[in-house]
């Protein structure tokens, strides 16, 4: 099973690691940029697939050269065989569309064509939950590529090698709520719900999970950034700078505002569960509502 | 009397809407309404915010002694903006590269100096075709053979389409709600008023249509009901086999409606605008049709409103420090990065590269739900289009609607349950409900992690496990006296279920959980250990001895 999964450095959104100017603007230079949190459930889905059916996963990215780290992230908190990072000036500053042309051209360029491709649901900054489709569906447009079926909002998934086929669950989200079993042929593309859930049923492939997740994270330590990444720019991928980043982006961002933080947030007492005092204070909050004997 | 009643709104429709007032009066009006109505803090904070920026904007900067490195690259954007002079601005570079020494900022002010050096009448220049094999010799496969490329240029665009989204028969509420605002923004388009989204029409001065789209299986009915919701038109594509949504057919018939140019209503290019539903369904698909056609689209917008932009990104104006005036530009503001900030996406042509229709998804509950009027008159188009069997690759072999019918609102206290019962899924269930079942009116809830987690539930607490408790963005909103937060960590669309309850009461082993921030009390412990406590704590009135218990162990 040949397998790539796209993933993205974002800012590190979690408190104490985000920095801000006195405007309220993010300060990218000063927040650490770490792997996409819901990449990595697409990252998952990837180790699932090679625990049942072994294969190769390829972890690629489009970025600057820094995103070597994102890389090397994903390799060590989930799995990755080799990585592959897609990186040039030119590609700077792309909008979904001219990222997904890039994306599809750069895996275009492996050498063999994969079997699933994963992203992630929505990125952290961009949030904008478009890449992954349009990414496949450059493959789509492209007469010289398989057409892959395209299965989103994946939360939970199995693959039938003898039939060649693909199952998943997918949400559906409307007026109501659902759920829906997919089938689909492979080659396919799947874009996981950051609540996908990766599930290991025998007690052999839970050691192997195991073993590749020990095996992963030792890689991951002992990787040479410089040498270990495979490092594509636009000239490698034949790809036109007229028709990949800022300039091959049919939007444009016209102005930032701060969300002001609303001032509504509570401070917390702590409460350590074996200090009688402090849970006191909680049975009495409680206390009114109790059910009369 | 203020334009906005901000009583009237939630903070997340309020910010952009307030963000756009240029008027410190108006601004103080609203802020007076606000106090004397539902006085929000949060909201006050909006509007009091805006009110300084605009404060700090009107104070006079001068650029030949203010100190650079207390000006953020937005200010110094604006304040050379005003600046003609070039010894200035080369001085200003100077200190700049002494100072912070910001690539942005230098590029804002160099811009400046090249604009005002360049031909300087603010007209854009033709920019002249070059075949990019001329361009760039040394690449062999230039990407504009690679089909993603649309390649026109100068095309006619008119309408605002509006995919209408459907579920179970019925138009979704969202679908009615943009039928709602293109309605809005139409009339506004079409008009001669001096509002900066009035242009009288079209090019030519003709009115432009809001067309609503309607694709599944027996969906007539759904079409024409999309008229008394505001559409002029309605282009529809009937099939048995597009029952449920499929992204490969929906994305072909929406595309091919697009370019339809042999449909006798039309002779246009494709739409100016078309607008989708930011649903899972709703936003793939806008993802798909626009790039398939080739144009670019804003996800997840909180608002949108058209009027002129000027442009001075040299990818859109083709000539570097040069404006271009855009007209007829759909803005659309939206929550990013994490919801810390806004931003307003434009979707602009570049020369020789039309990048049309302009998309935006929508978020559901963003504008009003429109009064149906049954008296409007709209027509009725039926697609005709062949839909060859290989579109339908993906088979929906079965689905299941996860029903509504617990009402979790209205309760003095509710457990709510998250990933942390994810070791014992089954015991952290029944400890959920043993504390539930110690209060008068009180229910059990779920996080969303938990219904979407492929946990194994014993039979007898399976029947809990439902869509129906999930509390959060997509489930139900609760503001119960008492909140407690059991294995929650406390995302985003968690808090929007549960943050106005009275008091919040967590529980997590993760002194970093993120629901910290808004929690009264923060029970730092395993939910496991912490809830059994609480329980014996309810049941008997008192502490002491519960906790004595467990010490010992």
């Amino acid at each position: 099973m040949r397998i790539a999964v796209l993933t993205k450095g974002v800012p590190d959104f979690r408190e104490g690691k985000v920095s801000f100017d006195e405007d309220g603007h993010l300060e990218r230079g000063k927040t650490p940029t770490v792997m996409n949190p819901n990449d990595k459930q697409a990252l998952r889905a990837a180790l699932q697939t090679k625990v049942r059916h072994g294969g190769e996963v390829s972890l690629m990215s489009m970025g600057p050269p820094g995103y070597k780290e994102v890389l090397q992230e994903g390799m060590r908190d989930v799995y990755a065989d080799d990585l592959y990072l897609f990186s040039d000036r030119e590609m700077g500053a792309a909008d979904t569309w001219a990222t997904a042309m890039t994306l599809a051209t750069g895996i275009e360029h492996l050498d063999e064509e994969p079997d699933l491709i994963f992203a992630g649901f929505k990125t952290a900054d961009g949030e904008t939950g478009h890449t992954g489709p349009q990414t496949n569906w450059c493959f789509h447009i492209n007469e010289e590529l398989s057409d892959r079926p395209l299965i989103t909002h994946v939360i939970a998934m199995d693959v039938d090698e003898e039939a060649g086929t693909v199952r998943a669950k997918r949400l559906v989200e409307g007026d109501v709520s659902e759920i829906e079993t997919i089938e689909a042929d492979l080659p396919a593309f799947i874009v996981t719900d950051g609540e996908f859930e990766p599930s290991y049923r025998t007690a052999s492939q839970r050691l192997t999970y195991k073993d590749l997740r020990a095996e992963t994270t030792q890689r991951a330590d002992e990787i040479d950034l410089e040498e270990d990444v495979t490092v594509w720019n636009h000239e490698d991928l034949n790809l036109d700078p007229d028709f990949i980043g800022l300039d091959g982006s049919p939007t444009i961002v016209s102005g930032v505002d701060p969300i002001p933080k609303a001032p509504s947030e509570r401070e917390a007492q702590p409460v350590d569960p074996s200090d009688p005092e402090g849970m006191g204070d909680v049975l009495d909050e409680l206390a009114p509502y109790a059910e009369a004997d | 009397m203020p334009e906005i009643d901000p009583t009237e709104h939630e903070i997340a429709d309020l910010s952009p809407k307030i963000n756009q007032i240029e008027d410190v009066e108006e601004l103080e009006a609203i802020l007076e309404l606000e106090e004397e109505g539902e006085d929000r803090a949060a909201v006050k904070t909006v509007i009091e915010s805006r009110i300084e920026t605009l404060e700090e904007e009107e104070e006079e900067i001068d650029p030949e002694t203010v100190d650079l490195t207390e000006l953020t690259i937005a200010d110094i954007a604006n304040m050379v903006r005003d600046i003609d002079d070039v010894d200035i601005l080369e001085d200003l570079l100077d200190r700049e590269e002494m100072g912070d020494d910001r690539k942005g900022a230098k590029k804002q002010i160099e811009n400046r100096i090249d604009s005002l050096e360049g031909d300087g009448d603010g007209e854009a220049t033709e920019v002249e075709y070059v075949p990019p094999e001329e361009k760039y010799p040394d690449l062999d496969h230039p990407t504009a053979d690679k089909q993603y490329v649309e390649g026109v240029a100068g095309e006619t665009y008119r309408d605002m389409w509006v995919y209408c989204e459907t579920q179970q028969g019925n138009l979704l509420d969202v679908s009615k709600e943009m039928l709602g605002k293109a309605r809005e923004l139409m009339d506004e388009y079409n008009s001669d008023g001096d509002g900066d989204g009035a242009y009288g029409g079209d090019e030519d001065g003709n009115p432009e249509e809001v067309v609503a789209v309607v694709i599944g299986s027996d969906v007539e009915e759904m079409a024409e009901e999309a008229i008394a919701y505001g559409a002029d038109r309605v282009v529809y594509h009937d099939d048995d086999r597009l029952d449920r949504f499929r992204h490969n057919p929906y994305t072909e018939i929406y595309a091919h409606m697009c370019r339809d140019l042999e449909a006798d209503w039309r002779d246009y290019h494709e739409p100016r605008y078309n607008l989708f539903p930011a649903t899972n369904n709703g936003r793939d698909l806008s993802a798909l049709v626009q790039g398939e056609l080739d144009s670019g689209l804003a996800s997840d917008c909180s608002d949108l409103y058209i009027e002129s932009a000027m442009i001075s990104n040299p990818a859109k104006t083709g000539t570097p420090g040069e404006s271009k005036k855009f007209d007829r530009v759909l803005h659309m503001p939206r929550p990013d990065f994490s919801g810390f900030e806004y931003s307003t996406i434009l979707c602009i042509d570049k020369p020789h590269r039309d990048f049309h229709p302009q998309g935006a998804s929508v978020i559901p509950g963003t504008f009003d739900l429109p009064e149906p009027d049954a008296s409007r008159e709209g027509e009725l188009v039926e697609h005709d289009l062949d839909l060859p069997d290989e579109w339908f690759q993906v088979d929906v072999v079965d689905f299941d609607q996860l029903d509504d019918g617990v009402d979790l609102t209205g309760n003095d206290v509710i457990v709510a349950l998250g990933r942390g019962i994810g070791s014992e899924p089954t015991e952290g269930i029944e400890l959920g409900l043993d504390l539930v079942n110690q209060f008068e009116e009180a229910d059990l809830g779920l996080s969303r992690g938990v219904i979407t987690a492929s946990y194994q539930f014993g039979g007898h607490v399976e029947q809990y496990v439902t869509l129906e408790r999930q509390i959060g963005e997509s489930g139900q909103v609760v503001e119960p006296d008492v909140y407690i937060a059991a294995g929650i960590s406390g995302a985003i669309q968690h808090k929007v279920g549960m943050e106005e309850s009275d008091t919040i009461i967590a529980i997590n082993s993760d002194p970093e959980a993120d629901i910290r921030d808004f929690s009264d009390y923060f029970i730092e412990g395993d939910l496991f250990e912490v809830l059994p406590k609480l329980v014996d704590a309810v049941e008997t009135g008192e502490f002491a001895e519960a906790v004595q218990e467990v010490s010992d162990d």
